[in-house]
């Protein structure tokens, strides 16, 4: 070889051994080892195709050589040394059993090194693609057509709907009680342990509660026809406004026709430009959206870490003296089940005159004594600047509301929150449901109806946790179970539906990458033993999904 | 009767041989090569991976022979970032792995394995282990369903026997040991790059740059021997098209990512080596552990190059069977337990999410607008930059950076806009332009 020739690339070489390889098996094709050596032309021409495999293999790099360890290189390079002796049979005869046994194998994997892996196996493009992106892949589409630029998005929802593994299209059949029956996505119907709806006491079914709305719709109809701030309010409503005052022993009830609206509302409501918002990372979407409307001052602190607040509240007071501070923070938080030390929070908040907003959309009538919530356990109740909730978790309706201490924050808020003044009120029946269903929040019925929901809750995390799944948080209505990927979480949600389990699959940007869980809301009227058979259920999913994927990812976090 | 044998002594092996045998145990290193010696593989440190051969004093005499620097130029269709890894995100992942986050480094380095394994060997030799180089290992001893030992051919082709109470597979993607035990394969991504490099004298790009534009990426980065690992590297689909001219299309990938460095390299370049190149990089996991037998770095688990991750796992992995194997070896825990959580600790949430985002980098798809927008919005933002680069690097976990509320934030603080970048003018165009293939005939 030319000295100054540089070396050939290794690809060109492989290529070469293949080529050889492929010479050698025409030639060797149905024919045994004693023909060949009766065959002169044969022996000659399998020590040429011997001698060439044995010089490629010799200039094959360093590199590749150490890489592909699971090539025979040496038994390629002596090939050289028994081709020099075509004559001798004993040769020939190791030649021919190089070439018929260890060659064909080798000769497989030297050509998978050359092609590309995925044109091995076939995949499913739909369902590839379905479990591949994310939602927030499409948040900021491209163009000037707004209305053309969702196609993408619709495109891929379309993909996970025929795979049955978007979660966002069921349809429920009946009323949503501890079983129900809903028909998913392909007009399939199913019938399963629910733990998809928000109705921790069950009271959507309790008679009282039927009969107050029926009331309410034979009283005022169906339609409060106005803003809270014209005539869109009724009695029931300052009953309702009493009813929670006295529950949270806050004075002054704002209410809002949604949950959503109420944590909005109060936020910028109260919050101007040059204030600044020091927010939970996990905070629920409408505080997160408040906090971005109404100023660009806004730090998201790590999860529950108080001393992270008192940091930043020292940060914000060294170079800003005049403006105000909202710090904000859910109660109990529904994707990780997990409350703040609301006590610590708020004596920093008053250290650094900032005002604390709590959130008790999902604890307030759900857990704590008389079901006052995570502030109720803190003893706390009356001592909070600001606390908003909604009635749609635990007291069967839609709505929220704001409490505060003074008359002057409730007027301001309902003038500047936008989401008061500008929408129509709750309706009557709203009204009634909420109040029937405080007053039995308040009384020993609901004690009881949160011990069976607490027993249950009980059952269910004790059947996953000895499975050795990964329940977060404590003891609340809200069981998330944590899975992980996102794939894994996807096909494990399509296999619940035939299986009979109905639950809420979060993922991205519900909870960051690689974090998905289900989130299982637990109801009063859930039997304990209703709560094992639907974890026994969880746990076969979840194993039959992780051979599907061949995964072999478990869902510790670090 | 050894306590532990390690096959392969390069970056899992040696790293674990040696922090073996400085806790007192008796360990054997066996390695088909002589050092020093090469092998495929990008041969890039993150700080994390320079990291670890600082906490075992070994970065020293690394440093002395290869250049490292602590900027990193990213620029992605023509919308550039630099940034550097912070310490105490780098003290965070130490930490949460380790426990313990003594010897963090900021520097990254790109050194030759004929630089960086010998250097590895010669520790590990130093540390007591003994380090058999040139040695074929041919068979795992079985007993009892149980590896207890090795049979192979040293250098001088002598048939031996050698047995311990674990052997660790430390050889690669292609692990003897996972092949004979028939160890299956988790999580299987296929699709991957095609990677082709090879070593440039002549000009000095300063530090890392990586850089890429629709389907391909190109990585400068200044290695040993004042040379430059060059490397470009694209969809697989695209391999068949790109290897019928592999220095042509080469220069072509150059020119069409960053016209700068394909001029710089066309003008100042003096290639050094011949091509290298591979496009068997599909990614999977094995099983980490069984009876007498753990595997460590990409025998474990072996993912696309595109991230440059590989050493520094090799590394991650080592400290962590190391620690495992030490408290079993020496009876503080059952074996069995102590593996068992070496590989909750390379199975966690983090790790999968990582494994995700490298196989998903890897399909080398071209930038979605959003990620595009996203590069906008943190231009300027220089700890939001960095703290994407340490995430990147698998220092710092997806799911702090890629949260919601990050990325709103994110977006409501921006300080430069699409209309401040030319990829944005025809988007939709470009990224027609972008699925064809650039080496079709």
């Amino acid at each position: 070889m030319n000295p100054t020739t540089p070396p050939l690339e290794d690809d060109e070489l492989i290529g070469s051994l293949l080529v050889a390889a492929e010479k050698v098996s025409h030639s060797l094709k149905g024919r045994s080892l004693e023909e060949l050596l009766s065959t002169p032309e044969t022996r000659e021409s399998l020590g040429q195709y011997a001698t060439e495999m044995g010089d490629a293999a010799l200039q094959v790099s360093e590199m590749m050589r150490n890489w592909a360890s699971h090539i025979p290189w040496e038994s390629f390079i002596s090939l050289r040394d028994s081709a020099q002796t075509p004559n001798d049979d004993g040769a020939v005869r190791a030649l021919w059993s190089f070439f018929s046994e260890e060659l064909p194998p080798v000769r497989k994997a030297l050509q998978d090194m050359c092609q590309p892996a995925h044109q091995r196996r076939k995949v499913d493009p739909v369902e590839e693609y379905a479990l591949d992106k994310n939602t927030y892949d499409f948040f900021r589409p491209a163009g000037r057509d707004l209305l053309k630029r969702t196609e993408e998005f619709h495109g891929w929802v379309e993909a996970r709907r025929q795979t049955e593994t978007w979660p966002y299209s069921r349809i429920l059949e009946v009323t949503p009680g501890s079983t129900a029956l809903v028909t998913n996505e392909l007009g399939r119907l199913t019938q399963g342990i629910n733990f998809a709806s928000q109705d921790y006491l069950s009271l959507n079914a309790h008679p009282a509660v039927r009969e107050a709305a029926a009331r309410a719709l034979h009283d005022f109809g169906p339609h409060s026809a106005g803003s809270a701030m014209a005539v869109g309010n009724t009695r029931i409503s300052e009953q309702l406004e009493q009813a929670l005052s006295s529950m949270l022993k806050m004075e002054h009830i704002t209410l809002f026709p949604t949950g959503w609206a109420a944590g909005f509302g109060a936020v910028v409501g109260l919050v101007r430009p040059e204030d600044h918002v020091v927010i939970d990372r996990l905070a629920h979407a409408c505080l997160q959206q408040g906090a971005r409307a109404a100023t660009k001052n806004v730090v998201r602190y790590e999860h529950l870490n108080v001393e992270a607040v008192r940091q930043s509240l020292k940060d914000i007071r060294g170079r800003d003296p005049r403006n105000g501070i909202l710090v904000v923070t859910d109660g109990l938080f529904s994707v990780d089940a997990d409350w703040p030390d609301l006590v610590t929070l708020q004596a920093i908040c008053r250290e650094y005159d900032a005002t604390l907003l709590v959130d008790v959309a999902h604890d307030l009538g759900s857990m704590g004594p008389g079901g006052t919530g995570t502030l109720g356990m803190q003893n706390l109740l009356g001592k909070v600047d600001l606390v908003m909730g909604a009635f749609s978790k635990s007291f069967a309706s839609n709505g929220g509301f704001l409490a505060s201490h003074t008359p002057a924050v409730k007027q301001y808020v309902k003038m500047f929150g936008g989401s008061h003044m500008f929408s129509n009120a709750l309706s009557p029946v709203q009204t009634a449901v909420v109040l029937k269903a405080a007053e039995i929040i308040r009384s020993p019925e609901g004690d009881m109806l949160r011990g069976k929901l607490f027993e249950a809750v009980g059952a269910l995390r004790g059947e996953l946790t000895g499975k050795g799944l990964t329940c977060m948080g404590s003891p609340s209505p809200i069981v998330p179970l944590l899975v992980g990927n996102e794939k894994l979480a996807r096909t494990v949600y399509r296999l619940f539906f035939d299986r009979g389990v109905l639950a809420v699959m979060v993922e991205f940007p519900v909870t960051p990458i690689g974090a998905a869980r289900f989130r299982l809301q637990v109801q009063a009227s859930h039997k304990p033993e209703e709560a094992r058979e639907a974890a026994r259920v969880i746990g076969r999913c979840i194993e039959d999904a992780r051979a599907h994927l061949t995964s072999a990812f478990g869902s510790e976090l670090v | 009767m050894f306590d532990a044998i390690v096959i392969g002594g390069r970056c899992a092996g040696s790293a674990t041989a040696l922090l073996l045998a400085r806790r007192g145990h008796k360990v054997l290193v066996v390695d088909r090569s002589t050092f020093p010696s090469d092998v495929i593989s990008t041969h890039f440190l993150w700080p994390h991976g320079t990291s670890y051969l600082n906490r075992w004093g070994v970065l020293d005499r690394v440093l002395a022979q290869t250049p490292s620097h602590t900027e990193i130029n990213l620029v992605n269709d023509g919308i550039p970032l630099v940034g550097t890894v912070p310490v105490e995100l780098l003290r965070q992942y130490f930490q949460q792995l380790h426990g313990d986050d003594t010897g963090v480094v900021q520097r990254y380095a790109s050194v030759r394995r004929r630089v960086l394994d010998k250097v590895l060997v010669d520790a590990a030799v130093e540390a007591g282990a003994e380090v058999r180089e040139g040695f074929v290992v041919e068979e795992l001893i079985s007993e009892g369903g149980r590896v207890v030992g090795i049979r192979g051919r040293t250098r001088q082709g002598t048939r031996v026997e050698e047995r311990a109470r674990v052997v660790i597979g430390a050889d690669g993607r292609n692990s003897f040991v996972a092949r004979t035990l028939k160890l299956p394969k988790y999580d299987e991504r296929l699709k991957c790059t095609f990677a082709y490099w090879s070593y440039f004298s002549g000009f000095s790009p300063g530090s890392a740059h990586m850089h890429r534009r629709g389907r391909m990426s190109i990585a400068v980065v200044p290695t040993n021997f004042n040379q430059n690992m060059t490397l470009v590297f694209g969809p697989s689909e695209w391999f068949e098209n790109f290897r019928r001219d592999v220095a042509g299309n080469f220069q072509r990938a150059l020119d069409f990512v960053s016209p700068e460095l394909g001029e710089q390299v066309r003008t100042q370049g003096k290639r050094e080596e011949r091509f290298y190149g591979t496009v068997d990089q599909s990614a999977f996991l094995r099983p980490l552990y069984g009876p007498g037998w753990v595997l460590a770095g990409d025998a474990g688990s072996s993912k696309d190059q595109c991230t440059a991750i590989g050493m520094t796992h090799a590394f991650r992995d080592a400290e962590l069977v190391a620690a495992a194997l030490d408290a079993g070896l020496s009876g503080r825990q059952p074996l069995e337990v102590a593996l068992k959580q070496y590989e909750s600790r390379r199975r966690s949430q983090s790790a999968a999410a990582y494994y995700d985002y490298v196989c998903t980098q890897a399909e080398m798809r071209p930038m979605r607008h959003d990620e595009l927008q996203l590069f906008v919005s943190l231009r300027g933002n220089q700890a939001e930059t960095n703290r994407f680069i340490a995430t990147h690097g698998d220092i710092a976990p997806l799911s702090e950076f890629f949260q919601a509320s990050n990325l709103m934030l994110l977006n409501d603080g921006a300080k430069e806009f699409s209309r401040d970048h030319a990829v944005f003018a025809d988007f939709e165009a470009t990224s027609r332009m972008y699925q064809q293939n650039l080496f079709a005939a």
